[in-house]
């Protein structure tokens, strides 16, 4: 039986995990008052549904329709002038939600926001486009890896894959590897369907050896030509390999039978 | 050899330009002689100047953010010298900072391995700042520069060699601090070599270029970026300070030993890609000052260059070597990776390309669960679309170059 | 060129070489080999010290050329991901008869440490290698040494190119005779 692989996460896992273990957390410290950020929070109101700072840097969850509203009041009331980062993070395994989170930066105070937020997987976002427009790049990269539509964005395009690209990647159920799609795409677009034969499949496993392959491997000591036919009887050593090298396959009661 | 029959035709992309008033649009393709690397650009051209302009990236797309979450953290610290290859201890340094905060330990870091990261640092931004002097004035034309440029860069290549083993993938920081002390000898070719670049940069560099009358003239009122643009494109480092915007991450939100050392932040309103030049000008010699600060500094420090964190970090290896505990915690450390506490970081640097962050958010698995890189050459190529529009073809390549973009940062 | 010495002695002192045609075309061939400027990530840094100053390229006589049609070699510098595939394929078409490849660093050779969806595992998936440097990224002593190889090669092939006509391989019958792509 083939190990059980859960299928909503095929990222790499640590293979032991103490069951009992409590980690640590980030320290989450309460927003002080009279200090900036406690203007900030008092701005937003009810919009801020809990607010705290983790390494001098305040962190504000929001609801996701009022994205928009919040980051403009952050922009135009508190200063926040330039958004540094939008990305999200896929918790579609645990939660089925994606978390958002938006990286404000005030030029004059010299602090930084994160707003985040957490949306469902199907859900569209509100395009920040018209208030920074580092988001044209920015949210055009969310809905390339993660498959999370914008609304309201002047061009939603894939940026970083291919235009035809199937799959989101950075989503947690697409494989590091790529799918099957991903791994015969050059092959496909530059020669077609009828090459995947002849040019074979991808050579993942980096630990492999073939010691008939004369192609692409070097077989030190005991070379071929290139491409020949090679079968196990006749392992020649080449010259030099007689003088200096160890012969390993050879059993022998010396250690070293160099000469 | 034979030519093997393969689909690729001639095709046009039917991207949606306006086809009236006999506009054309040509395709600068991935591959140009440009030096700096896989952008595409769709123009469309009224005669010489740019109509409308597309830039098309990620032909350098390696996934570097979905192999972080099937790495370690300390496995995946040589990735990371990939994204601003230019510079590499930069994205090493970031990386290590943001996993450093995420642990809580960056206040435990020795203050050995503080000079040394700082050294480093700087070292990398007048390397970087060097390849951008080559590389801009190879577009521009004055290829005489690029000549120059990299044999000084060599030197500085061949300082980063003697400690790390390496010319242009550092891996030179490790978390928790350095992994090796400075070689003997390093600290006098260091200071030698600052005063050579102090030098250089004064004698040729700004000599050839400055008060150059086709260099001002190519670069003047060109890739003109206002305040307002700089700062709502995400702009960032020289792009930002070249607009006016007095903001170095370095002097407002201090990191490592900058709050201790003694340097300016050169600012420039002239917006054009004239002004942005300068910075970078000034910014070498900022540099050398602050290495000149750090060398007299690296004698007072103790002989320690990593924290001591045994739950996240392995021990030097003469304890692995000896003690059992040291051996037994670095071979899960290493087979499993460290487990940091569960909660996320964003950690801005001042790369020298501008903001460099790493947005770490961990589960407390041995892998983190989500790395964001904030690539400030990401944000510049998405500037791209605005200022290249009105602009002749001929600077189109200098805007280019004056961006500094990296194309290993902008699409990861 | 050195193996045809002039010797006055022997030639009663008459400047005489003898040499064959494929030596001489060979020796023209190897001597100004033009690469195609194909950096695509970190060895294209490399590639670039490596024509500077202190490694210079221009005593091998190679020139970085621009363009395609006027390139003999095409040093494929770097990573190649699936998007950019298509593209590097278009310009070893695109490159004319004698034409060879040198796949510098590791992510050209086997896609090196990206092990990923969108790098191509080896660019001699689509492209016919000739040389492979291994190095991450090699020093531009490396890549030097490498077309010092290729210039070795070069002098064993004969003098005249045939062009081959366009093959299309898949009803191809029998062994594959012909070393693929």
């Amino acid at each position: 039986m083939r190990k059980y692989v859960p299928k909503d996460n095929v990222q790499a896992k640590a293979y032991y995990t103490d069951r009992f273990w409590v980690s640590p957390r980030v320290p989450r410290n309460a927003v002080e008052e009279g200090t900036h950020f406690a203007d900030v929070v008092k701005t937003l109101g009810a919009q801020c549904k809990e607010a705290y700072i983790v390494d001098a840097q305040l962190v504000v969850h929001i609801d996701a329709p009022e994205n928009f509203k919040v980051i403009k009041k952050l922009k135009e009331q508190c200063g926040y002038t330039q958004c540094s980062e939008q990305s999200a993070v896929d918790y579609l395994a645990q939660d089925g939600e994606f978390e958002l989170f938006w990286q404000l930066l005030n030029i004059d105070e010299a602090k930084r926001i994160r707003v985040t937020t957490r949306i469902k997987q199907g859900d569209a976002i509100e395009s920040i486009e018209k208030l920074y427009r580092s988001a044209n790049f920015a949210e055009r990269e969310l809905f390339d890896m993660f498959g999370i539509k914008v609304n309201n964005h002047p061009l939603l395009k894939r940026i970083l894959m291919p235009d035809d690209w199937e799959g989101h990647p950075l989503l947690k159920t697409y494989p590091l590897q790529g799918d099957d799609f991903a791994s015969w795409y050059e092959v496909d677009k530059i020669f077609g369907k009828e090459y995947r034969d002849i040019i074979g499949p991808e050579l993942r496993d980096p630990a492999m050896i073939d010691r008939y392959d004369t192609k692409r491997f070097a077989r030190i000591g005991y070379e071929v030509p290139f491409g020949e036919e090679y079968t196990e009887e006749e392992q020649q050593p080449v010259e030099y390999s007689e003088t200096f090298m160890v012969d390993y396959n050879k059993s022998s009661e010396t250690l070293d039978e160099r000469k | 050899m034979p030519q093997v029959k393969n689909k690729l035709t001639p095709f046009f992309e039917n991207i949606n330009f306006e086809r009236d008033d006999n506009t054309m649009v040509i395709n600068f393709g991935p591959q140009h002689p440009s030096a700096h690397g896989q952008l595409r650009l769709v123009l469309e051209l009224d005669g010489e100047q740019v109509v409308k302009a597309y830039p098309d990236i990620g032909y350098l797309h390696r996934g570097i953010e979905k192999m972080a979450e099937n790495m370690t953290y300390n496995e995946f610290l040589p990735t990371t010298d990939r994204l601003d290859y230019i510079a590499s201890t930069s994205n090493n340094y970031a990386y290590a900072l943001a996993v450093e905060k995420l642990l809580g330990i960056d206040k435990d870091i020795p203050r050995r391995a503080q000079v040394i990261r700082t050294m480093l640092l700087e070292l990398n931004r007048i390397i970087s700042h060097l390849f951008f002097i080559a590389t801009h004035a190879l577009d521009v034309g004055a290829m005489s520069v690029f000549l120059y440029a990299f044999r000084e860069r060599e030197y500085g290549m061949d300082l980063m060699e003697d400690y790390c083993g390496a010319r242009l993938t550092h891996s030179a920081v490790r978390i928790g601090g350095v992994p090796l002390d400075l070689p003997d000898g390093w600290l006098e070719n260091l200071a030698a070599w600052c005063d050579k670049v102090d030098h250089e940069t004064k004698h040729t560099y700004e000599a050839l270029l400055t008060d150059n009358r086709i260099w001002r003239m190519r670069l003047e009122d060109v890739g003109v970026i206002s305040k307002e643009d700089a700062l709502s494109w995400g702009c960032t480092g020289v792009m930002l300070r070249g607009s006016g915007v007095e903001y170095d991450i370095r002097k407002e939100e201090p990191y490592e030993l900058y709050s201790e050392l003694d340097f300016d932040i050169p600012v420039s309103d002239r917006c054009d890609s004239y002004g942005r030049y300068r910075l970078y000008m000034e910014e070498i010699y900022q540099s050398t000052k602050i290495l000149r600060q750090l060398i007299t500094m690296y004698k007072d420090t103790g002989p320690e260059f990593i924290a001591h964190a045994p739950k996240y970090i392995s021990a030097p290896k003469e304890r692995i070597m000896t003690e059992n505990y040291a051996l037994m915690e670095h071979f899960v450390l290493v087979t499993q990776g460290m487990r940091p506490p569960k909660g996320e970081v964003y950690v801005p640097t001042e790369s020298p390309k501008g903001e460099l962050g790493f947005y770490i958010k961990s589960e407390a698995e041995p892998y983190a669960y989500r790395l964001k890189c904030r690539a400030p050459s990401f944000f510049h190529t998405g500037l791209l679309q605005e200022i290249l529009v009105g602009t002749y073809i001929a600077d189109v390549v200098t805007i280019i170059g004056s961006t500094n973009i990296v194309f290993g940062e902008v699409d990861r | 060129m050195a193996q045809h010495q002039v010797n006055y002695a022997s030639t009663a002192g008459l400047p005489i070489a003898l040499t064959s045609v494929d030596k001489l075309v060979n020796w023209g061939r190897t001597n100004s080999l033009w690469p195609l400027t194909y950096g695509l990530a970190c060895c294209a840094i490399e590639m670039m010290a490596s024509g500077a100053a202190r490694f210079d390229f221009d005593r091998f006589g190679v020139i970085f050329r621009a363009s395609p049609r006027q390139a003999d070699v095409m040093i494929l510098a770097g990573t190649l991901s699936k998007k950019h595939a298509e593209f590097a394929r278009r310009l070893y078409d695109q490159m004319t008869e004698p034409k060879w490849v040198i796949s510098m660093g590791s992510c050209a050779n086997t896609g090196g440490m990206f092990n990923t969806y969108a790098t191509v595992q080896g660019v001699d998936r689509i492209i016919p290698v000739d040389m492979y440097l291994p190095g991450c990224a090699p020093r531009p002593e490396t890549l030097q040494y490498a077309m010092m190889m290729l210039q070795k090669k070069i002098r064993k092939y004969p003098a005249d190119f045939k062009k081959y006509p366009i093959q299309d391989l898949t009803n191809q019958k029998g062994p594959r005779k012909v070393r693929l792509i």
